[in-house]
């Protein structure tokens, strides 16, 4: 039974706002007719809350008080400087870049001869596109077609190998709080290879950021993409990203998620495998302190027969902060052949921090291998001991267990180099701590 | 010189009595064997020397060089010169084994005062010294302990040893599941490191060890007391007649 709830004063103001706000975003009479409806869409639902199961630990009903406006006019001022300071370490790596401030996307900031046309979603809307599936079953998603702004739109063609990453960085900047909705796009034609990074930052003195984005990626047959999503943004932001992929036979897919703190931090992904013999692995670290929230809800499709799914999570968690690892897989009556593996596992560092995991695994084939598993630990004293006895400090012992504790996690990442930054992004986080 | 005095450890939080009274001396340049059957007490005796808090002293004390190390944490131990080999050397995944030994011998000599070494200074120090333990350098590169053998995770152990450059080296059982290739590798590497202002514990249950590295003086360990001391043959003749002779309940 569905009970109709009063709405929230958040969801109050988003209704009265929307028909201005829909103004001033991208698109013709048409597109703005699919975001009434997702709008629309929206409403029925309303912000998900603990009483559906999917978001039974992160009740965004409760936690939104209220929407910061969206972004209307684009006159921030950020350079390039200030970018990379945001990006830290991140900025080092040698990629093609399309940075959004606000929701909106700055060819100033951006590489201007990238190696191949990068598009905008604006671009995209304005020249008379459309996209199918603007509209959503899932509230957030929904919301996010409803107010999409901008975003990258990446088609790498048939059998093309990038040479390097394409690196989206999506910036909250200025001094009001905005609500940012973009929408990004990566297509990979058969057999295509590339790289992409994504990165949400907080500029230095930027109000509290509220961002709702959706991710969609097609890799076709014999294609393989690897994802990699950094958030930085700190413990004053509010984070929804939504990644909805699907894989080609043979296609493979790693995904690697970073949060590294998040006021509230939702990653959901849905994956469905459409061919056969697909490989996907999605794995990821939270790190939290502080009330830091920080949530990974995963929903894998085994739609056909002879994929293999591995998934590995890891949170870090001190003070009071909460991370939530969710992991539905789905095997379907003829996906026989199936090869699932989960596992999640969280290092508990305060006796107030919180660690959720709720695997469910739903099969309905008979020859099938799935397995998964959660673990909870504190650090080691036995190893403390150790690493103490051939005189490294109590401090300095504590943080390389925590990192060997994480090593594991960001093992999972191919790229040495990428790897050696997103290292490094979690050794000052460590650092921080003691500070 | 070490000298242990009437030393009392429990179980840490109240539990069991394990040393109950142990008084021994080994003055620099010397090195003794502990010996005993299992359950005596001989690696809680090496773990409250290296200050390991699943343990608690009671009573007595345990003085290097004429200061008591009782009040210091394991790592100012370890930068006092005392060195514990473990029977069981901990795996750290993640962790580099080259990163560890940086780290580790970095942050003594900065506790004693020494420069600490650049990586590449490092790098070469800690090459030159593993080659002579045949330590390879795949070995160096993988995450500490993991996957290595046991012969693997002792001789890493007397790299650590070699490298901390230790004044008080204590061997725990150092020769457990070892072939006599891997011992004779190790104690080599142990007698290197012998030296007039060094003293060196060996714990072990078995006299074999104690050919390859040959003790100046043997202490049998059992029910938590030193029940007998003598000289290098004393192993010889506990190899012939086992522990019967200290299985009974002690006075």
């Amino acid at each position: 039974m569905t009970v109709a709830m009063i709405k929230t004063k958040a969801e109050q103001g988003l209704a009265a706002d929307f028909a201005a706000w829909a103004r001033d975003l991208p698109g013709s009479a048409a597109i703005g007719k699919l975001r009434e409806e997702a709008m629309a869409a929206f409403e029925r639902s309303g912000l998900p809350h603990r009483r559906i199961e999917a978001w039974k630990y992160t009740d965004l009903r409760a936690a939104v008080k209220a929407f910061a406006p969206i972004a209307t006019t684009d006159d921030v001022e950020v350079s390039t400087a200030e970018l990379d300071a945001a990006l830290g370490r991140l900025a080092t790596i040698d990629a093609d870049r399309m940075v959004f401030v606000n929701g909106r996307h700055r060819p100033n900031l951006s590489t201007a001869k990238p190696q191949v046309h990068l598009f905008t979603l604006g671009e995209v809307l304005q020249t008379g596109g459309s996209l199918a599936g603007l509209s959503d079953s899932e509230a957030m998603v929904a919301l996010n077609g409803a107010l999409a702004s901008d975003g990258a739109v990446i088609d790498i063609h048939d059998g093309t190998t990038l040479a390097k990453p394409i690196l989206i960085v999506m910036v909250a900047a200025g001094p009001m709080a905005q609500l940012n909705s973009l929408r990004h796009v990566i297509k990979l034609g058969a057999g295509a290879t590339a790289t992409v990074i994504e990165a949400h930052v907080v500029l230095a003195g930027a109000q509290a950021s509220q961002s709702n984005a959706v991710l969609e990626v097609a890799v076709a047959d014999a294609a393989s993409l690897t994802h990699i999503m950094v958030s930085l943004e700190g413990s004053a932001a509010t984070r929804i990203e939504t990644v909805v992929a699907t894989l080609g036979a043979g296609a493979n897919l790693k995904s690697f998620q970073l949060t590294v703190g998040c006021g509230l931090a939702r990653n959901q992904t849905f994956a469905r495998f459409a061919g056969e013999k697909g490989k996907l692995d999605i794995s990821g670290l939270m790190l939290g302190r502080g009330r830091e929230h920080i949530d990974t809800t995963l929903v894998i499709d085994h739609a056909v027969p002879g994929c293999e799914s591995r998934e590995l999570f890891k949170a870090v968690l001190d003070d009071a902060a909460r991370a939530v690892f969710q992991g539905k897989v789905i095997v379907r009556p003829n996906a026989q052949k199936t090869d699932g593996k989960q596992m999640a596992k969280a290092l508990m560092l305060s006796e107030a921090c919180e660690f959720d995991s709720k695997p469910e695994l739903e099969i309905y084939a008979d020859d099938v291998v799935c397995g998964h598993g959660a673990t909870v630990a504190e650090i080691d004293p036995g190893m403390m001991f150790y690493l103490r006895s051939r005189g490294i400090p109590k401090d300095e012992a504590r943080a390389m267990l925590i990192e060997s504790f994480a090593g594991e996690a960001l093992e999972k990442i191919e790229d040495a180099a990428i790897r050696d930054v997103l290292s490094e992004i979690v050794r000052n986080w460590l650092v921080a701590g003691h500070g | 010189m070490l000298e242990i005095k009437d030393l009392h450890a429990r179980i840490a939080d109240g539990g069991a009595e394990i040393l109950k009274g142990i008084t021994l001396t080994v003055p620099k340049g010397e090195v003794h064997a502990i010996m005993g059957p299992n359950g005596s007490g001989k690696s809680t005796l090496a773990y409250v020397i290296a200050g390991r808090a699943d343990y608690e002293v009671t009573s007595g004390d345990i003085l290097w060089n004429g200061a008591s190390l009782l009040g210091s944490s394991p790592d100012e131990r370890a930068a006092a010169g005392v060195f514990l080999a473990f029977q069981y050397p901990m795996e750290i995944p993640g962790v580099s084994t080259m990163t560890f030994l940086r780290t580790s011998v970095n942050a003594t000599r900065k506790k004693r005062g020494q420069k600490e070494y650049s990586t590449p200074e490092f790098m070469k120090v800690a090459r030159a010294a593993a080659a002579h333990l045949d330590v390879k350098d795949d070995m160096l590169r993988r995450a500490l302990n993991v996957g290595f053998s046991g012969g693997e995770k002792k001789r890493m152990e007397v790299l650590q040893m070699a490298l901390l450059e230790p004044t008080l080296c204590v061997l725990d059982e150092t020769d457990s599941g070892l072939d006599i290739d891997a011992i004779r590798i190790v104690s080599e590497g142990a007698n290197k490191l012998r030296g007039p202002d060094k003293a060196m514990l060996v714990i072990t249950h078995y006299q074999r060890l104690l050919n390859y590295i040959t003790p100046d003086k043997v202490h049998v360990l059992a029910h938590g007391r030193i029940q007998k001391t003598g000289g290098k043959e004393l192993a010889l003749d506990l190899e012939k007649t086992g522990y019967a002779e200290f299985s009974g309940k002690a006075a």
